[in-house]
């Protein structure tokens, strides 16, 4: 008699999968690429750049991670999931609750308090309030804002927005962080400490996607893509 | 998003431009503080005409002699004689035909001076007949007091009922039971002391508690069965200045008050007589009052389309000015109806202060009326805010935010968000 043989495990998807995904525009009559054909597949916990000159489809590639606009073509799965032609409410929640968002300009809400600022994803979550206030206490206790909670953005620096905007962007803990030149406001000196805040992140395991200029964040990345004329490619 | 984080996130957003808010507001304030002052004077205007027209009993049909213009006199040779009014003539055919009355009560102006102390006062004594307390809408204040009686008048006997604010007048603080008041040289002892809660008036005319009662058949007998009146040469014959006629039911009045008038044109050659229907009073006081509120509405409908237009537009300006926001909190997982909610609700939130300030401008606009109407120590007007009026100025204000928050929000909802997000 044998014993029986454990159940195989199913391979765990990856994070994001894309196949043929593409992006074009119809100006005056004329088909525009903003992002030809690509295939690409990020796993759990990696570190992804994005580079290439200005308009090459950097952005565009970041909006289609961030469901903020949707493929013309090919299929974006995240964690196997079909996500790029879910209805509005279903993407809301996916951005709500997979993906966290920092911009370059921060994009801090300046009547709110920054505290107030880490809590708005939360909000859409449905955390109750109390819970809510704590864990974005927390947040920003960890980037070094504690005792600054009633702050508004515009008595902050620059760094210390960007902080704000990263402990926003991990109010409800997603699998993935999305970040368009996060350094790009800021001086050398404190987009380094930023960049260190993502090096963080990436080691407590957090996948980060990040879009950049700077060849010299090549170093923190675990991949790296590079995209000229809407052509990505994995370098 | 629940409502307390709504609730949260709509005050942050109001506060964020207070005085822009609380411009934005105005023309909803004065809307409705417009609305529920003229509401509140129209109302106490209505109570006090409804208070009058019930004060001279709904079912009764009052009529008074009135006199005609001195050219219709008859003339014998160098006075004049000037018969006018309801005639016994008169209360003789209502009583034999007008079967749905069921009390008849004459009142006789006896125009006698009534005296306090030397000086002769205002106040009205009249001879009427038992049954007027009750058709007059009266009621006895003290439990010693009683209203005349038929004995009364049998007898001849001088007594007298008197008004509640004749008797102060007349006795100040004293007891006025048992007193003698002098009527035309006579005195006459009070035996009741009566009020009428309404404040009302013998058709319109004689303060009901500024009046002495005294019985008809000792009036006729002291001072003859018409009063004359000498001034001049010239004699006036009035039977009686008022009949109250007290209907079976309500609803015999029209028909009546329509046969007594056909009547009274066919018997009288001319009009020396007003005929006076609460009833009817009450009617057209009730049709006054509904164009009155369809006026109000119309007025109401004017000021808050006015004020949500104004509400509309800055809330369209709020999101153009707030577009980007829109774009980041849809980044960062609003759905399009938490947008829609969150700015309802802040146009909803607006009005709804606007409401409320405004009825609060309206119950001091209207206090303020009342107060300087009455300046002059005369009786003015009445103002009466309702509870259903504020409760109707509030929620009209907050049907204003949906009505005109509704489209500014939907266009927010709307916003594809990485086009809201690059707007600068």
């Amino acid at each position: 008699m044998t014993q029986p043989s454990p159940p195989a495990l199913s391979p765990t998807p990856p994070l994001i999968e894309l196949t043929g995904l593409e992006k074009t525009y119809a100006v005056g009559g004329t088909l525009i690429y903003a992002l030809r054909a690509t295939d690409l597949i990020v796993r759990h916990g990696a570190f992804l750049t994005v580079m290439g000159p200005s308009g090459s489809g950097k952005s565009t590639l970041l909006n289609l991670f961030g469901l903020l606009m949707r493929p013309t073509a090919g299929t974006y799965l995240l964690e196997g999931r079909a996500v790029s032609g879910l209805n509005d409410d279903a993407t809301s929640a996916v951005r709500c609750k997979m993906i966290g968002m920092v911009f370059q300009s921060f994009n801090l809400l300046s009547h709110l308090t920054i505290l107030e600022n880490v809590c708005v994803p939360m909000q859409y979550a449905g955390i109750p309030r109390a819970a809510m206030r704590q864990r974005g206490k927390a947040l920003l206790d960890r980037f070094g804002l504690d005792g600054r909670y009633g702050s508004r953005p515009t008595q902050l620096s620059g760094g210390q927005c960007q902080r704000v905007a990263i402990a926003r962007a991990l109010a409800n803990d997603p699998p993935v962080i999305l970040a368009d030149e996060p350094t790009g406001n800021l001086d050398e000196q404190t987009g380094l400490e930023v960049m260190g805040i993502f090096q963080e992140l990436h080691r407590s395991g957090k996948t980060i996607i990040m879009v950049t200029h700077n060849p010299a964040y090549r170093k923190y990345a675990t991949q790296a893509v590079s995209i000229h004329d809407g052509r990505a490619s994995e370098t | 998003m629940n409502l307390l984080e709504m609730s949260v996130t709509v005050y942050a957003s109001l506060t964020r431009h207070l005085v822009r808010s609380l411009l934005a507001t105005l023309g909803i304030v004065l809307g409705i503080a417009a609305v529920v002052a003229m509401l509140a004077i129209g109302e106490g205007g209505r109570q006090e005409a409804l208070r009058q027209i019930e004060s001279q009993g709904i079912d009764n049909i009052i009529l008074r002699s009135v006199k005609p213009a001195e050219g219709n006199a008859q003339q014998t040779t160098r006075s004049y004689t000037q018969r006018y009014g309801i005639t016994q003539r008169d209360v003789e055919h209502i009583e034999n035909v007008f079967e749905n009355v069921r009390l008849i009560v004459p009142v006789m102006e006896v125009r006698r001076e009534i005296y306090l102390g030397q000086t002769s006062t205002d106040i009205k004594a009249v001879a009427t007949t038992p049954a007027f307390l009750k058709v007059s809408r009266c009621r006895l204040v003290d439990s010693r007091s009683r209203f005349l009686t038929p004995t009364d008048g049998k007898i001849l006997d001088p007594v007298c009922v008197v008004g509640t604010k004749a008797a102060r007048r007349l006795f100040g603080h004293r007891d006025p039971l048992g007193q003698a008041v002098v009527i035309g040289n006579v005195s006459f002892r009070v035996v009741g002391l009566m009020e009428n809660p309404g404040g009302g008036r013998i058709g319109g005319q004689f303060e009901l508690n500024n009046l002495v009662c005294m019985p008809l058949e000792t009036a006729t007998s002291l001072w003859g069965g018409i009063t004359i009146q000498m001034r001049r040469g010239m004699a006036e014959k009035v039977d009686y200045d008022f009949l109250y006629l007290a209907a079976k039911n309500i609803d015999a009045i029209p028909g009546t008050a329509g046969r007594l008038r056909t009547y009274l044109r066919s018997a009288h050659t001319q009009v020396d007589y007003e005929v006076q229907v609460p009833y009817e009073l009450l009617q057209s006081a009730r049709r006054t009052q509904r164009i009155f509120t369809v006026v109000m509405t119309s007025i109401a409908a004017i000021s808050l389309l006015v004020g949500g237009i104004g509400i509309m537009n800055i809330m369209l300006a709020n999101i153009f000015e707030r577009t980007r926001e829109i774009g980041v909190r849809r980044a960062l997982g609003a759905r399009k109806r938490d947008i829609l909610w969150q700015f309802l609700a802040e146009s909803v939130l607006l009005t709804s202060i606007g409401g409320g300030l405004g009825a609060g401008l309206g119950i001091a606009t209207a206090a303020a009326a009342e107060m300087i109407s009455r300046m002059g120590g005369e009786a003015g007007l009445k103002a009466v805010v309702t509870s259903e009026s504020l409760v109707v100025a509030l929620a009209v204000s907050v049907i204003t935010g949906i009505s005109f928050g509704t489209h500014p929000a939907w266009k927010a909802a709307q916003l594809d968000p990485l086009t809201a997000l690059r707007h600068e």
